[in-house]
């Protein structure tokens, strides 16, 4: 039930001790990582802040996972595209070729930036952030195809996707495009550089197949009604 | 008036005590006669993105300056050496005073990085002049293709006052200019190393002369180079001591200080170093025993990380080009964190704040 000192008192203990389980027991709590709640004063909290404050004193809480941060700088979107890019568990080098990627690209916008005429400053977006956001809602499908077997044969069907489904095939799509496609003596930061930029600008090899993805799903639409959920 | 005092960053035409923690910009033509090589890469990179080249005003830089100022040229040449933790700005430092050397028209002798003459280094001729020595003809034809660059104005001007005998049929008569010297350098790559050793020799002979006399600044990046241990190699395996290379025994009586009429300019570096911990920055610990004796008698510059004031200065330069990008880095709650992050090392900053 409560976490208990005794178990901890054996005559041998592991050297390597797991710090954070992925199976807790529900007694435990979540830890909470954003610094505005706890910069609130005493006397600006609900008395549904006060319960919880009060509820966190006494009941354990769960260890924060790595990828966890209090810093301003977080971004779960990006956290996510890391991930996906990592191979092996090796998250440094995953996180070392985007953090190149953002430099990359924010160096080529700026560039064309303090190059161009005045008037044409304001229209070079050179927030990597924002550049890298906008090219991957431009990559999300809207629509998606399911193979569904009916009378013995399967049929591609148009289906609507989720948000998080939808994400994860703009990454996907991203990342094996860049794996496969390219150039071999390329570097990663440099190839994904290019394609998110061309995506930005709705141009480019993931955008193409975003869009044949439409084109199959609105040529297989009399099959629409084989979808029953 | 103009406020001068107060971290806020202007741009300056000649920099001055006043001007500390602001920046300067170097103009575009002297970017490629005074510096072909010795910028720190990431900072030619940062010039190219900014289609500008602005360097800050620090304190090691304006120490150095104040001491060229005043140092008596008929005297033995006074050595500087600039020394530091990683990434607190000893490169730049010592491009800031080569670019004022230049400017009051000095001859300047810059080694990008003496570490580069004792590693990697694929072709390693024995010597023609010296049967215990050996050459590295492709670092010096380097080397001399960029110093042809920079003081081109100097290369019709000096005269050699020696004869020198490169082989049977070529030599180099009394008299000639220098800038033919260089070009048969350049040209004859198998003798470039020699030619580097004559070279070095005449700006000493010449430096402190009275008739047409001119200044020469040696400026060195990566002096503890010079007396470690080397990665090369003989061809029976036996390792190379830095002693037997051309290149670094010629540089070792440059900074002697047995001529006059100029001024060594060193910095220490362990990022290129060979077998020194990662740790170690000061200068007996980077020297060692036998370089710290050689440079023994030195005026020390320490460059420190960033202080408040030139990390706002650093701050407000980034912003005004448009390279902090991410709207929360704007902020001050962003500001505190990259002071927490990088702890105001010049260059954890800038790695930062590339992909911020």
């Amino acid at each position: 039930m409560a976490a208990s000192l005794t178990g901890l008192l054996k005559p041998w203990t592991p050297r390597v001790l797991l710090v954070r389980w992925s199976r807790y027991n529900p007694y435990y709590l979540e830890p909470e990582p954003r610094k505005e709640v706890y910069h609130i004063p005493e006397t600006e909290l609900t008395p549904e802040q006060k319960e919880e404050r009060e509820l966190k004193s006494v009941r354990p809480i769960k260890a924060a996972t790595n990828s966890v941060t209090s810093s301003v700088f977080n971004d779960p979107v990006l956290s996510k595209f890391v991930n996906m890019m990592m191979k092996d568990g090796d998250k440094i080098i995953a996180k070392g070729i985007i953090t190149q990627t953002l430099e990359n690209m924010k160096r080529k916008q700026v560039e064309k930036y303090h190059k161009a005429p005045e008037g044409k400053k304001a229209e070079i977006e050179c927030n990597p952030y924002a550049i890298f956001h906008q090219a991957l809602e431009n990559c999300k499908p809207v629509i998606g195809l399911a193979s569904i077997q009916k009378g013995g044969k399967f049929y591609q069907v148009p289906i609507p996707l989720t948000d998080n489904r939808r994400r994860f095939l703009a990454m996907k799509w991203m990342i094996t495009e860049c794996r496969d496609n390219k150039h071999r003596r390329t570097l990663m930061y440099e190839k994904l550089s290019q394609e998110l930029l061309a995506a930005f600008s709705k141009e480019g090899n993931v955008v193409k197949r975003k869009h044949e993805l439409h084109k199959m799903a609105e040529s297989n639409r009399a099959y629409a009604h084989y979808r029953w959920w | 008036m103009l406020l001068l005092a107060g971290p806020c960053f202007i741009f300056v035409a000649k920099p001055t005590e006043q001007h500390l923690g602001q920046y300067y910009t170097v103009p575009p033509s002297h970017f490629h006669t005074v510096f072909p090589h010795g910028l720190p890469p990431r900072y030619q990179q940062q010039v190219k993105t900014f289609n500008e080249g602005c360097v800050m005003v620090r304190q090691p830089a304006l120490e150095l300056i104040s001491h060229l100022k005043r140092a008596d040229y008929s005297k033995p040449t006074l050595r500087y050496l600039l020394y530091g933790v990683k990434g607190s700005g000893k490169t730049m430092s010592l491009c800031h005073t080569v670019h004022y050397c230049s400017t009051q028209g000095w001859l300047v002798l810059h080694i990008p990085d003496a570490h580069l003459w004792v590693k990697n280094c694929k072709e390693l001729l024995p010597s023609s002049y010296h049967a215990s020595r050996f050459d590295q003809p492709i670092q010096a034809s380097n080397w001399l293709r960029n110093f042809r660059t920079t003081n081109e104005h100097f290369l019709s001007k000096i005269k050699l006052r020696q004869r020198y005998v490169w082989t049977k049929r070529e030599s180099t008569e009394e008299g000639r200019p220098l800038g033919e010297l260089v070009d048969m350098g350049v040209s004859r790559v198998k003798s470039s190393s020699d030619v580097v050793g004559a070279v070095l020799k005449e700006l000493r002979l010449q430096a402190g002369g009275t008739e047409g006399g001119f200044r020469l600044a040696v400026a060195v990046d990566g002096v503890n180079g010079l007396w470690g241990r080397t990665t090369l190699k003989k061809e029976d395996k036996s390792p190379v001591a830095p002693e037997e290379l051309t290149l670094v025994h010629n540089l070792r009586k440059m900074i002697n200080n047995d001529w006059c009429g100029g001024a060594v300019i060193a910095t220490l570096s362990q990022t290129g170093s060979l077998y020194a911990p990662s740790s170690a920055y000061l200068p007996q610990e980077l020297l060692g025993e036998e370089g710290f004796d050689s440079m023994d008698p030195f005026v020390p510059v320490p460059v420190s990380l960033y202080s408040e004031k030139e990390f706002e200065s650093c701050y407000l330069y980034y912003l005004d080009r448009h390279w902090l990008q991410h709207p929360h880095s704007q902020t001050e709650e962003g500001k505190k964190e990259l002071i927490f992050l990088s702890n105001r090392n010049p260059s954890v900053l800038e790695r930062l704040c590339a992909f911020l």
